[in-house]
């Protein structure tokens, strides 16, 4: 039987409920342990990488207490400077590469499909790989930090402190092999990401009917496409000046360490714009479903995220201005700095107009993204300030500096993580989490963040510079710390709570049925959590809102003809979505990981000789080999 | 709920070809690891720039610009293997799988020859990596794009084997086309780098 239209048409009769009992075998992941190493659907994956990223971002909080409990007073002597330096190093690197940057793409992986009523991703066990890749490097460079080996140079590693002569030992070569490796799972997200959403969106959902978040996702991979090289090339200049005595960064030998600013910032900068892109579609889900009407001005929205996007590259140097640039040079990158706005803006002005009168329900994610408004802006005032040169030569390296950054990047991307977390947690868990729980959270969460960060724009007008271990009690100082202290200590609880809202109502949360909160977009339409296949038939579409207009129509319309006996999920052209052909793909299977295993060999033995370059090029190789290797009988249809 | 509402199948896919090696998601994911590739090189040719902007002399006193015999031999084998690549795919597309043999294999082997023409041309390079920031770049660069022939040189040595095995059809073919993909673009992005790398401290 490979026509499973009309079969489908009743599911709850004998024949219906036989068909789909086949796909869902056929898309069904082995179990066990060794079966947890072949799994390739991205409904794993994608919940992987969450998971994982939420173990980081625990891990990397739990640094930034430890750095508030030392500062908390002056001369404290909580942590000896080195270990300090090693703990701000990790605390920021992890929360850059190891949590935001994966919990993004891990709600993409997880979501987007779902949203373009695919059944899985262009390529699930590139997507398999991805995650190998990360989880091996993310545990390798975090456990450095307990070894007592862990980089102590600040999250970019600025030459020539992170150069072989004032950083000996270890550790900033596991930043640059480690961080390079883990650029890779970045990449290969994004690529499947592009891809999907090309090319695997439903019939009749043509560009102008993608959900918002989808956009942001489009956005955001294109961006890791041309941010994440420079960082990969800046990482591995890097690392081969400190193995193999090149000189790309020694002045002395013609090298530049300015270079090394550049290419660190033109990744670094659109790097703050790869996590929050996505959060505004987070937010504009949110705010759509719970405002109960379509997105204002979606066209608007649409163009904000795209230039913001590419007004991003243009910033780079903003991060640069008391390095010694030209006087040209600084004010164009102050014009386009303050040009950022201009998308920001329209964003926030689309979110209002849609928020405009109507009848908002303010359950938990609601709330989330009101606390985001609320800190977001702020963090966007504050850049405002030090986006102008004059202004950033007063404040730059102190104090006021950590304040603006952690407004915009914990205002701008975390809280939407968090909304994101509890609007679509019943969907992926098929529990709801608890309300009672998530309320005290977002509160707590919002009332500790203020304490904790706001006081610190006053640390760095004062003139207390960022990075140092501890101050003098003449300084005075030491109220304001220890209310931040105070405040990072009720924001780790708020945050804790969702943690343990997360686990608890995994198994005590009221069950959640298809669509809890009435949205509008396709991930809604199947049961909750998904089934193996996604969708027991691939939907089709009429125009952006298919659960609102359904109802309405009477009537939903789907892909018929799709077998049952192998994974099938139809390709679309590019921008009218319409059926061009069916792509097979690709089951379980362990050679994903085997590869990534090759490729952290290779990556981690650069450390040690750079001969890991030829073993991991080689190993990789074959392992690939085995990957794509066509396997008997070969296809015929 | 979306499940009671009556369905209506609105496209069939039962007649839709399960083979499309032309149009498959799997070129496109090939196009985008060429744009990230490509970005790699951008990235390495301005830092060329940039470290030559910002030094007195370049390349540094006493040393040549690296001699252009065998790098201008290596432009003419490259884009050669890539004729032989697209002869191959014409070949498959036409169903004469054994031209689709020969020609991968004739482009395994130029490429081959293009990389002992690196080999001795880097062998040539009157300046280590170690000695000043024009050999480290020269040598990175260098070593890239080598780096990338080996690996389209392998690649294609196994979508070789496979047609030497009579696996490929004018419809079962996606592993050539996305390989040729490849190949075009390894033979392509060695343009701007010799341009960059042999002809630029000469003239500029």
């Amino acid at each position: 039987m490979t026509d499973v239209g009309p079969a489908l048409r009743h599911r709850d009769d004998a024949e219906g409920r036989e068909t789909l009992a086949t796909i869902e075998r056929t898309w069904q992941s082995p179990k066990g342990f060794f079966g947890w190493f072949t799994h390739v659907n991205h409904t794993n994956i994608g919940r992987r990488f969450v998971a994982t990223a939420l173990i980081f971002f625990a891990i990397a909080g739990v640094l930034g207490l430890l750095m508030r409990w030392q500062l908390s007073a002056p001369l404290n002597e909580v942590l000896d400077p080195d270990t300090y330096n090693q703990v701000m190093t990790v605390h920021g690197t992890a929360m850059m590469f190891l949590f935001a940057i994966p919990a993004m793409e891990g709600i993409a992986i997880y979501l987007v499909p779902l949203m373009i009523g695919a059944r899985d991703m262009a390529f699930p066990r590139l997507n398999a790989f991805g995650y190998y890749v990360y989880l091996i490097g993310g545990v390798i460079f975090l456990l450095s930090l307990p070894l007592g080996i862990a980089p102590a140079a600040g999250w970019f590693n600025y030459v020539p402190l992170s150069n072989k002569e004032f950083s000996p030992g270890l550790g900033v070569d596991i930043w640059t092999t480690m961080i390079t490796f883990i650029e890779v799972a970045a990449l290969t997200a994004a690529v499947e990401l592009i891809v999907t959403i090309f090319k695997l969106r439903a019939p009749g959902m043509s560009l102008n009917r993608m959900p918002i978040f989808v956009w942001a996702v489009l956005v955001m991979s294109f961006m890791i496409l041309f941010a994440m090289p420079s960082v990969i090339v800046a990482s591995a200049m890097l690392m081969m000046d400190r193995l193999v005595d090149t000189q790309f960064f020694v002045a002395e030998a013609g090298g530049s360490p300015l270079l090394w600013q550049h290419l660190f910032w033109f990744f670094g900068h659109p790097e703050v714009y790869i996590i929050f892109v996505p959060a505004l579609g987070i937010v504009t889900s949110v705010v759509v479903t719970f405002a109960q009407r379509p997105v204002f001005g979606y066209t608007a929205l649409v163009l904000a995220l795209v230039s913001v996007g590419m007004v991003s590259f243009g910033l780079w140097v903003h991060h640069m201005y008391t390095t010694g640039l030209p006087f040209m040079g600084r004010s164009f990158f102050m014009a386009a700095s303050a040009m950022i706005s201009i998308p920001s803006g329209v964003q926030i002005f689309c979110w209002i107009m849609t928020l405009w009168g109507a009848r908002i329900r303010f359950e938990v994610p609601m709330l989330w993204v009101l606390s985001f408004f609320a800190v977001f802006i702020t963090g966007g005032l504050t850049g405002v300030m030090v986006a102008s040169v004059p202004f950033d030569r007063q404040v730059h390296d102190t104090y006021f500096v950590v304040a603006h950054f952690h407004y915009v990047l914990v205002g701008g991307a975390v809280f939407p993580l968090m909304a994101g977390l509890y609007y679509w947690y019943p969907k992926a868990v098929g529990r709801m989490l608890s309300d009672r729980m998530g309320k005290w959270s977002v509160g707590l969460s919002f009332v500790g963040f203020n304490l904790a960060f706001f006081p610190m724009h006053q640390l760095g007008l004062e003139g207390m510079p960022r990075r140092i271990y501890t101050y003098l009690p003449e300084m005075d100082w030491g109220f304001l710390n220890q209310l931040a202290t105070v405040g990072a200590i009720i924001l780790a609880v708020g945050f804790g709570l969702t943690f343990w809202n997360l686990i608890y109502s995994a198994y005590r949360g009221t069950v959640a049925d298809e669509n809890p909160w009435n949205a509008p977009t396709l991930e809604w339409a199947t049961t909750s959590p998904p089934l193996n296949c996604n969708f027991a038939q691939q939907p089709v579409v009429q125009d952006d809102r298919p659960l609102w207009s359904w109802p309405e129509r009477g009537k939903r319309t789907v892909v018929g003809g799709l077998r049952t006996d192998r994974r099938e999920t139809m390709v679309t052209t590019l921008l009218d979505a319409r059926p061009q052909s069916v792509q097979v793909l690709p089951g379980p299977t362990p050679w994903p990981f085997v590869s990534a295993v090759a490729a952290s060999v290779g990556f981690l033995g650069l450390i040690f000789s750079p001969w890991f370059y030829l073993i991991g090029f080689f190993g990789a190789f074959v392992t690939f080999v085995f990957w794509f290797w066509p396997r008997k009988p070969y296809r015929e249809d | 709920m979306t499940k009671d509402i009556p369905v209506e199948v609105a496209v069939d896919a039962s007649d839709i070809t399960r083979f499309a090696p032309h149009t498959h998601p799997l070129w496109w994911g090939i196009l985008a690891a060429v744009a990230i590739e490509a970005a790699v090189v951008a990235n390495l040719l301005t830092s060329y720039f940039y470290l030559w902007a910002r030094t007195d002399a370049w390349p540094p006193e006493g040393v040549e610009p690296p001699p252009l015999l065998w790098p201008t031999l290596i432009l003419v084998v490259l884009p050669l293997s890539s004729v032989t690549m697209w002869w191959a795919g014409k070949g498959s597309d036409a169903g004469r799988m054994r031209q689709l043999a020969l020609g991968v294999s004739a482009s395994v082997l130029l490429a081959c020859v293009a990389i002992g023409f690196r080999s001795i041309q880097i062998a040539q390079f009157d300046i280590l990596w170690s000695d000043h920031a024009y050999g480290s770049i020269l040598w990175a660069i260098t070593g890239f794009h080598y780096t990338h022939v080996v690996s389209a040189i392998v690649g294609t040595a196994a979508v070789a084997i496979l047609a030497w095995m009579g696996y490929f059809t004018p419809e079962r073919q996606l592993g050539v086309v996305v390989d040729t993909l490849y190949w075009y673009f390894v033979a392509g992005v060695y343009l701007p780098i010799y341009l960059v790398l042999y002809w630029a401290p000469r003239l500029l």
